[in-house]
């Protein structure tokens, strides 16, 4: 009886379920599911953009800069800015304004830049671009839709660093103290920024979502809710991609192959603009003749690398640049030369300077394609006679180790790193120049070489920007012959979309971006 | 039992102090502190600016000073806030946290009980069968496949290739809470957890419960008429039943692993990943508050087996 009562209810809730003209289940939003803080350019956890070295290509949907790459990397255009102008000295940086609200409603003003950017200049809020942005002396306001940054001198990066400069409303944070800031829980519970996608909540560690800003200057955007999904690491997210629970995710090169030639994925290729090299420490008596140096460049087959290691994708790098416009002419290939090699180190007295001791290999590169670089570097140096012996670290004890206060030089004598490149070229001044020696900057092997630092400084004081190219050719003219580094290459990045994401637009740009990538625009088809 | 179950806490907080100053000590002598691990490589950052971010965050005080301070919120039960999140206690983060690694835990171990002592005792009673033959190698490749081995390839399988299961995350991001999603997405990381497990108990209950169906008392009872389905769950069960209980109460600790491992791999939000992601980052507080909740939970364990072993065996006296 019991049982026949239960077929019934379960008979009629049934037919109710399939009877026509039953009322219509609400529409789901749409909503785009990814992996976008995967990878390199990404950064999972960190919301503050102030603090961001990465994850710009998420931080972009919801917070906009004043100034924006182009979607090719090629050119700086006008975002929260309709448009700039820089005076003949450069001293000068004129912004117009977009006529953009904040996501509560209130108008986007020349004094929230102002407020942006002293927060920025200001150490104690936990910001990683006050030594960038050293060279404002003043923002001025003429108007609620005019800011003008006022410089103390030439700063020839300082279009780029603004593209990182995400606006923030002086209305929601001016009550916060600075010191404060860096870790507020605003950041990550009522964010507002002028976007096209508004905050909408945060599940720690699972999850980010967005949903559309219907008010967004540049039109409502066609997706209801963006997902930002977290991942342990890249393996993770490219099986959820496989299996279809997310529609985008950075890819590492290994696992390219085994999305080409399926229907179902769009595999995106870019430059990494992140130039790997063996980096010499100066402190150490081994580099200290440029023949050593030499030797150790014509000693490894960088073609082989990157024709078996790396499929092919990556550049040879001569200098610390590949872009064509960067390369001088009568640059030294160093070609694979082994017997050279030998006769380099040979005139140099490595027999006496180290002989066959071995030497640490220091990188924080953990990846299974980097093992197998620095397998073959090892075998390479080894025929020569350079015994290098590869030491993979995690980032934090990689960076303890080279900022460390009283560095233990025997800990890193030869690195295997990299260094953002590009878009702008002066972004390896920091590792490179004499003056950027620690506490001052990042060049953490002490490189003392003038003709290189002179290079950089012509570079960085160049005004007009007909002769910027031809400086930076100067820098990679001094790089290739005095061998700061031993540069290798400049890598290929991947992502994969799903082929159901239409209007998508996503490179692997340095630190995530940001770049013009009109996420209004983006759908996700059938 | 009141007073051992006291004496056995103040013991255990003893120790749980000791813990903190030994993971403490461990941590500063690790390389790289919060600073180190929030830089890019890639896009460099001045050591001046690195300063004054240590400076902000107290990491520049004197080793002491930061544990005393740190022991003196611990006690207060406050232990502090996350230095790699926004505005995040670790208090709160972990009272996040310890209900999706109890439900993971908690379902992979009963899933292990349940398999465990039902195989072990199909074993036993059909000693050298097929059957026991069968079960005996499956508890063999059990035990012998490493944690790391089984989880991926069992994501690989069940996510990527057959599609049964979400590849990772408790719940469906932006969907609403249903419990078939929280079920859909639990089911593969807890039956991989209990691989290993099930295995193990699955060996002790077949080898404990042989043991005592040799025992003369056993003996007694068959030769008295009762029936052999009664002889092995009335009277010998229960004695079989003792050191699978204490190996299951010194399982938690390692089920403790097995969950920490299995929640960075499926993504799950417990406190597995919450420590992986704080020793990446050196998120020291974060560290500390986790590893000695983590503790807690490990000795109140042991203390309730013992509790347990004495309700199964009133021969036993704890006090």
């Amino acid at each position: 009886m019991r049982f026949r009562m239960l077929a019934s209810a379960l008979a009629l809730a049934a037919a109710m379920a399939w009877a026509p003209g039953a009322p219509a289940v609400a529409q789901e939003p749409s909503t785009i599911t990814g992996g976008f803080d995967v990878g390199p350019g990404g950064f999972q956890g960190n919301f503050n953009p102030l603090a961001a070295t990465g994850g710009f290509t998420w931080l972009s949907l919801y917070f906009e800069p004043l100034v924006i790459n182009d979607d090719k990397l090629e050119s700086i255009v006008g975002d929260l800015a309709s448009s700039y102008e820089v005076s003949a000295d450069k001293l000068q940086y004129t912004f117009k304004l977009a006529d953009a609200k904040w996501h509560d409603g209130q108008p986007f003003t020349s004094a929230d830049v102002k407020f942006t950017i002293d927060t920025a200049k200001n150490g104690a809020t936990g910001t990683v671009f006050a030594a960038r942005l050293g060279a404002i002396a003043s923002v001025e306001t003429p108007d609620a839709k005019t800011a003008v940054l006022k410089l103390s001198a030439p700063n020839a990066g300082l279009l780029a660093t603004l593209t990182q400069l995400m606006m923030l409303p002086q209305h929601a944070l001016k009550d916060i103290p600075s010191d404060t800031l860096a870790k507020h829980e605003w950041w990550s519970k009522s964010p507002i920024g002028t976007g096209p996608y508004k905050f909408s909540r945060y599940v720690t560690d699972q999850y980010v979502e967005l949903a559309a800003n219907p008010d967004y200057r540049g039109g409502k955007p066609v997706t209801d809710r963006i997902i930002n999904r977290y991942f342990a690491n890249t393996a993770a997210a490219v099986a959820a991609l496989r299996s279809g629970e997310i529609a985008f995710s950075y890819v590492e090169a290994d696992d390219v192959a085994t999305f080409q030639g399926n229907d179902g994925f769009k595999v995106i290729e870019g430059n990494s603009y992140v130039v790997n090299y063996l980096g010499f420490n100066q402190e150490v008596p081994l580099w200290k003749d440029v023949r050593v140096r030499q030797a150790v460049m014509h000693a490894i087959n960088r073609d082989a690398i990157v024709q078996s290691l790396y499929k092919g994708a990556a550049e040879i790098a001569n200098c610390g640049y590949v872009a064509d416009h960067l390369l001088p002419s009568g640059l030294d290939a160093y070609a694979y030369d082994p017997e050279k090699a030998k006769q380099l180190l040979a005139e140099a007295g490595w027999d006496q300077i180290n002989g066959s001791k071995p030497i640490p290999l220091l990188t924080y590169y953990n990846t299974p394609l980097a093992s197998n670089v620095l397998a073959a570097v090892q075998a390479m140096l080894g025929q020569v006679g350079i015994n290098v012996v590869p030491r993979a670290v995690d980032t934090p004890t990689y960076n303890a180790t080279i900022y460390a206060q009283n560095p233990d030089w025997s800990q890193f004598p030869l690195v295997y790193a990299g260094l953002q490149n590009g878009p702008d070229p002066s972004a390896i001044n920091i590792g490179l120049n004499e003056k950027q020696i620690p506490p001052a900057g990042a060049n953490f092997l002490r490189i003392r070489m003038p003709e290189v630092t002179g290079a950089f400084d012509a570079a960085l004081n160049e005004t007009d920007d007909s002769k910027r190219a031809e400086r930076y050719q100067a820098v990679c003219k001094a790089m290739n012959a005095n061998l700061p580094w031993a540069t290798m290459w400049v890598a290929k990045r991947y992502g994969v979309a799903s082929a159901k994401l239409k209007d998508f637009v996503w490179i692997p740009a340095p630190a995530g971006g940001p770049f013009a990538a009109h996420p209004e625009k983006w759908a996700l088809g059938n | 039992m009141l007073n051992f179950c006291l004496r056995r806490l103040a013991v255990g907080i003893g120790m749980l102090i000791a813990l903190s100053l030994l993971i403490f000590i461990l941590l500063r002598l690790a390389p790289g502190d919060p600073i180190d691990a929030y830089i890019n490589p890639n896009v460099a950052m001045s050591q001046e600016e690195m300063a004054a971010v240590r400076a902000r965050l107290g990491l520049d005080q004197p080793l002491p000073v930061q544990y005393l301070a740190w022991l003196g919120g611990a006690l207060r039960g406050d232990l502090g806030f996350s230095l790699q999140r926004n505005g995040e206690t670790v208090l709160g983060l972990v009272a996040q946290r310890i209900g999706p690694t109890l439900l993971l835990m908690g379902t992979g171990l009963a899933i292990a009980i349940v398999v465990g002592i039902g195989a072990g005792i199909i074993g036993a009673v059909r000693r050298n069968s097929a059957t026991d033959l069968g079960l005996s190698v499956a508890a063999f490749l059990g035990i012998s496949s490493p944690a790391f081995l089984t989880a991926l390839v069992g994501l690989y399988v069940f996510s990527v290739l057959l599609r049964w299961a979400p590849s990772g995350g408790m719940l469906t991001p932006g969907a609403p809470f249903s419990l078939g999603d929280l079920a859909s997405h639990l089911i593969l990381p807890a039956l991989l957890l209990s691989i290993g497990h099930a295995a193990l108990i699955m060996r002790y209950m077949r080898a404990s419960l042989l043991e005592v169906l040799n025992q003369d008392y056993v003996r007694s009872a068959r030769a008295k008429g009762v029936k052999e389905f009664w002889v092995v769950v009335k009277h010998a069960l229960r004695n079989a039943l003792l050191p699978v209980v204490t190996l299951i109460g010194s399982t938690i600790g390692i089920a403790v692993g097995g969950a920490i491992f299995l929640e960075s791999v499926f993504n799950w939000p417990g406190m597995g990943l919450l420590l992986v992601n704080a020793v990446e980052t050196r998120d020291y507080p974060v560290i500390m508050g986790a590893t000695l909740v983590v503790g807690a939970c490990v000795i109140l364990a042991n203390l309730l087996t013992d509790i347990a072993y004495a309700a199964i065996d009133p021969r036993i006296q704890v006090a």
